[in-house]
């Protein structure tokens, strides 16, 4: 079939219109890619984690206790709704790892005797499972042997309860529970320093002297049975022995951290696109907009001709489909690449045995959808306005532009302005929509720039606040159980070590009316140094009396203010419960704490001057010394140290939050290039005649470069407050949209980030101003003499 | 122009010798212009004659700056238009020449005053505004924008802005092309008056024959070359003129 010549109109104009085309198609495909990247990283994310969870058979309910009887089992399996039961021994302590400056926190899990009745089973990648009838044998966690550089066949020792044990590692396995491994003190990963074991269970009983016991119990549950109940159920039964509160697998720390980042993604999927849609509707409302009215006379001849006002305005709605269309596959290949690129990136993060890149048909669909309808939306009010174009008006030419004085004249009244000038404030003024909705998308890329710079700035105070200011130790460890206070003298006279102060943790419950929160009680010595809450302003909390100081975001959730007092139940110990008075309200950024003085809250637990770690300040160049010397120490069973804890930090900035600040100043660069670009260039359309007939009558081109780019300028300038306020609401916006319980990030932006944000905009705009104004240079004066406007 | 005037201003202002122009095509080559010698003096009104194609306008273009010779020369005084620079060119147009189209070319956005003060503002020795306005009789309309004004009263706007900055040469493409009778009388007659006023040599080009008789000298073109130049001894004023 030939194409009508209607089509090859519309297919002339998209080639003629090509830049302006593109430009908004390129806004359009950010978007798409946005959605398709989001929904297809989450769909691999899923799948993985659904297939991992259902073939390893990952647990409900998950539950620690001291030393629990192997006989309780049954009463466990018991609890209503509980479908399977797997009690394990899990064994924590230290390992020196060859190669590793700082000892890794080994945790040692006992294998079921029945591999068949497990759950959060192990799945095998490389290697064999040890030899049952072998107390020496252990298989390990993949990520850690390939973070620590640890073959099979090597053989590790670990401290654990006070003796030392050595395996020969066989295998290298992948666990449910370990698909993320954040380090204790952060939520950052540390596969190095994480050495998760797996071996015969009575290797496991005789390190940790458990024979015919468990302290680790996992639950699965029956579909629509309640968590809460059977938690509540495990807590009643494990009690007696020391039993900690048990939690759902929502809490579960790799779990946790898997549905936070599944989170982030439906977050950027969900905030992103539509800004980007909103904005390619707003361009493509300009550009046809402009195209109508030039058209206007052929649009007329159509009619003329007998073409219906449908078939006549047809084109238009079909150009407004194309752009969206267009955009749309350009986002559709963009996004399956930036899928495959972050499926790349969480293979680093997320061990799955199958994590496979999987592109969202579904998403793409529905993107495609919206984006053609977001464009026929933006050409609504031009093709309704071509439909209502009698032939006869639309056959006479247009009469002048019809101008007026208006408030900008009163305010230029008896100033010596020139007339170029005059002509860049009065075309602003007679078209107030368009210089608004460029402004505002100007402002919008802008806000984006700026909203998301804030990533690193929050990123580098959370870390100057966190650990250089509020904890302000090297190096922490952390005993088996709690000690006499001496201890921490002890850890003082290992070598390196200057500074050594008490820190006591217990686990509590706090309860105020009918919300409660379960926490950690940090006790410090109230002149401890090392380590003191900080309020918003930097000045230390006082520990006062048996006060809490708490955490602003934990006596926010609990709705509490100093003066108020909280119900207290100790998990730990004897369990004790108080009401104690909340002293203090103190600002930290991950977790949610609360602070009480040492000898107060060893007073509350009911026992003498007692410590659960220490933490210290070890002279850099001493800290192999140190580490050999605690390794030795078999009542130590953890270990931090600062820099590590920073160093991974940074490596992540450096590794993602670069990425995805790189996405965000492409996106916010392509949206500010876009608006820019077509504005100019229909600045270009309505103003070439004047600005050719200026340069007959003897202007410059620069002089033609002013008049055409002054409107940008000023609107581009105009946007600049706006969107530095809108990235600032942006920055409060996705801090509360990305908020987490593990982190909360403030909301800084620093002024050298506003800076680099303005700066990355204006480039943007000039670049895109620069392109058009050229065009300047090409100008066929002969032909303005004989053109009709 | 008479034989004392001619004699009061010696040297022509403009020499245009074996003047050629071939634009390439894509059927091929073109040649616009096929060698046109001229000499026109200072104060004078010539009218360019000729169908369409005959390359009046070529040489209009050439002779304004806004287009360049193939070969030969085009001196305006000391200054060789062929062969000069796009700034030079730019100097010319802004410095000496006033130019008024078919179309108008008002810049909407600008008021009659401002269209005129847009010009004085580049130029080096302008009338004002309102004194511009005033000899083609527009006083009264000063503040109005293009599109509050007739056709004829635009063309007039157009005309006090070419020549506010008193230029030597006043350029005319169809200027009465777009307008009835009565108004492209009235816009010949602004155009006549006011290049006397400023001793302006006036280069009108036009399909409208009965425009020959306000000139000095009709020159008619055919094929690219100059085919007659007449001298027209009893030039009438264009209030006497109707087509």
């Amino acid at each position: 079939m030939r194409p009508s010549p209607l089509d090859r109109k519309l297919a002339r104009d998209l080639w003629r219109m090509r830049w302006q085309v593109l430009a908004i198609a390129l806004l359009i495909a950010c978007g798409v890619s946005v959605a398709v990247m989001s929904f297809s990283a989450m769909r691999a994310l899923t799948q993985a984690q659904e297939a991992f969870y259902r073939d390893t058979r990952f647990a409900d309910v998950f539950a620690q206790a001291k030393r629990a009887p192997i006989s309780r089992v049954r009463d466990l399996a018991k609890i209503e709704g509980v479908t399977a039961v797997d009690a394990t021994i899990l064994q924590s302590g230290l390992m020196d790892v060859p190669g590793l400056s700082r000892p890794a926190i080994a945790r040692v899990i006992s294998l079921p005797d029945d591999p068949d009745r497990c759950l959060n089973c192990i799945r095998m990648v490389r290697g064999r499972m040890p030899d049952p009838g072998r107390t020496d044998e252990a298989v390990a966690l993949d990520a850690f042997l390939n973070a620590a550089h640890v073959r099979l066949g090597d053989r590790l020792s670990a401290t654990i309860g006070g003796r030392s044990v050595s395996f020969t590692i066989v295998g290298a396995a992948m666990s449910p529970e370990y698909v993320y491994v954040p380090a204790p003190e952060s939520f950052m990963p540390d596969d190095a320093h994480q050495a998760v074991l797996w071996a015969p269970r009575p290797a496991v009983e005789r390190a940790g002297g458990m024979s015919g016991a468990f302290n680790s119990v996992a639950l699965a549950l029956a579909p629509g049975a309640s968590a809460a109940s059977v938690m509540r159920d495990v807590d009643r039964l494990l009690a007696p022995y020391g039993g900690r509160l048990a939690y759902a697998r929502k809490d579960q720390p790799s779990h946790a951290f898997l549905t936070a980042e599944l989170k982030e993604l439906s977050t950027s999927a969900a905030i992103l696109p539509p800004i980007f849609l909103i904005v390619a509707a707003a361009l493509v409302h300009l550009v046809v907009t402009r195209l109508v009215d030039a058209e206007r006379e052929q649009i007329g001849l159509l009619k003329a001709f007998g073409y219906r006002d449908r078939e006549a305005a047809s084109n238009y709605l079909r150009l407004a489909a194309a752009i969206g269309a267009v955009g749309a596959l350009g986002g559709g290949l963009v996004g399956a690449g930036l899928g495959a690129a972050i499926v790349d990136l969480y293979r680093e993060y997320f061990r799955f045995p199958d994590l496979r890149v999987e592109f969202s048909w579904a998403a793409f669909a529905g993107a495609t959808v919206v984006s053609v309808a977001a464009a026929l939306a933006g050409s609504l009010a031009a093709v309704r306005r071509a439909v209502a174009l009698s032939p006869a008006v639309a056959m006479q030419p247009p009469r002048p532009q019809a101008f007026h004085r208006g408030w900008l004249d009163l305010v230029l009244r008896g100033s010596s302005v020139d007339q170029s000038t005059r002509m860049i404030f009065r075309n602003l003024e007679r078209f107030p929509a368009r210089g608004l909705l460029t402004g505002v998308g100007l402002a919008s890329s802008l806000a984006l720039l700026v909203g998301t710079q804030f990533l690193f700035d929050s990123l580098d105070l959370v870390i100057e606040r966190s650990y250089f200011r509020i904890q302000r130790w090297s190096d922490a460890v952390s005993f088996v159980e709690p000690r006499a206070v001496d201890a921490v003298a002890g850890v003082g006279r290992e070598p390196g070590v200057f500074a050594a102060e008490p820190i006591r943790v217990v686990a509590a419950r706090l309860k105020s009316g009918a919300r409660q929160e379960t926490t950690r009680i940090i006790g410090l010595d109230p002149a401890s140094t090392l380590h003191r809450p900080l309020d918003g302003l930097d000045r230390p909390v006082p520990l006062v009396g048996r006060g809490l100081v708490l955490s602003e975001a934990l006596a926010a959730r609990l709705g509490l203010k100093p003066g108020e007092g909280v119900w207290t139940e100790v998990i730990d110990g004897r369990a004790p419960r108080a009401l104690l008075p909340v002293t203090g309200l103190a600002r930290d950024y991950a977790g949610f704490a609360a602070y009480m003085d040492r000898r107060e809250l060893n007073r509350l637990m009911g026992e003498g001057d007692v410590v659960s770690g220490a933490e210290l300040l070890v002279a850099p160049d001493e800290r192999t010394a140190f580490y050999r010397g605690i390794e030795a120490t078999p009542q130590i069973i953890g270990a931090s140290s600062r820099d590590d804890t920073v160093a991974s930090w940074r490596q992540v900035m450096a590794e993602s939050f670069l990425v995805t600040l790189t996405f965000y100043l492409g996106f916010a660069g392509a949206i500010a290039f876009g608006v820019a670009y077509n504005m100019c260039r229909i600045s270009l359309l309505e103003r070439g005649r004047d600005l050719a007939t200026l340069r007959v009558l003897g202007f410059g081109r620069a002089a033609c470069a002013y008049i055409l780019a002054g409107e940008l300028a000023i609107l581009a300038l105009a946007a600049i407050p706006v969107g530095v306020l809108g990235g600032y609401g942006l920055a409060h916006g996705l801090v509360a949209a990305y908020s987490r319980d593990d982190v909360r990030m403030p909301a800084v932006i620093e002024p050298g980030s506003y800076g680099v944000a303005i700066g990355a905009y204006l480039i943007a705009v000039a670049l895109a101003g620069v392109l058009v104004v050229r065009r300047i240079w090409g100008f066929d004066l002969v032909a303005v003499l004989k053109t009709r406007e | 122009m008479s034989e004392a005037e001619r004699r009061r201003n010696p040297e022509p202002a403009f020499v245009v010798r074996g003047l050629c122009k071939t634009y390439a095509t894509e059927a091929g080559a073109v040649q616009a212009l096929r060698g046109v010698d001229l000499e026109i003096e200072r104060g004078e009104t010539l009218v360019l004659l000729g169908p369409s194609g005959s390359g009046k306008s070529t040489l209009l273009n050439i002779l304004g700056g806004l287009d360049t010779a193939s070969s030969g020369s085009a001196r305006f005084h000391d200054f060789e238009l062929n062969g000069a620079t796009p700034a030079r060119l730019t100097q010319y147009r802004r410095r000496s020449v006033g130019f008024i189209f078919q179309f108008f070319n008002l810049v909407p956005s600008l008021t009659a005053r401002e269209n005129v003060a847009l010009i004085t503002e580049i130029a080096e020795n302008p009338m004002s505004p309102e004194e511009a306005l005033a000899m083609v009789g527009l006083s009264d309309r000063m503040d109005h924008f293009p599109a509050q004004l007739s056709g004829g009263q635009q063309q007039r706007v157009a005309v006090a802005r070419a020549i506010a900055k008193r230029p030597e040469l006043l350029l005319c493409d169809e200027p009465t092309g777009s307008l009835d009778s009565e108004s492209g009388v009235q816009v010949l007659e602004a155009i006549a008056e006011v290049a006397k006023d400023v001793n302006a040599t006036t280069v009108i080009v036009s399909h409208n024959t009965g425009i020959a008789a306000m000139a000095d000298r009709v020159i008619r073109f055919r094929d690219g070359r100059i085919t007659d130049i007449t001298t027209n001894p009893h030039k009438i004023a264009p209030r006497e003129m109707s087509w």
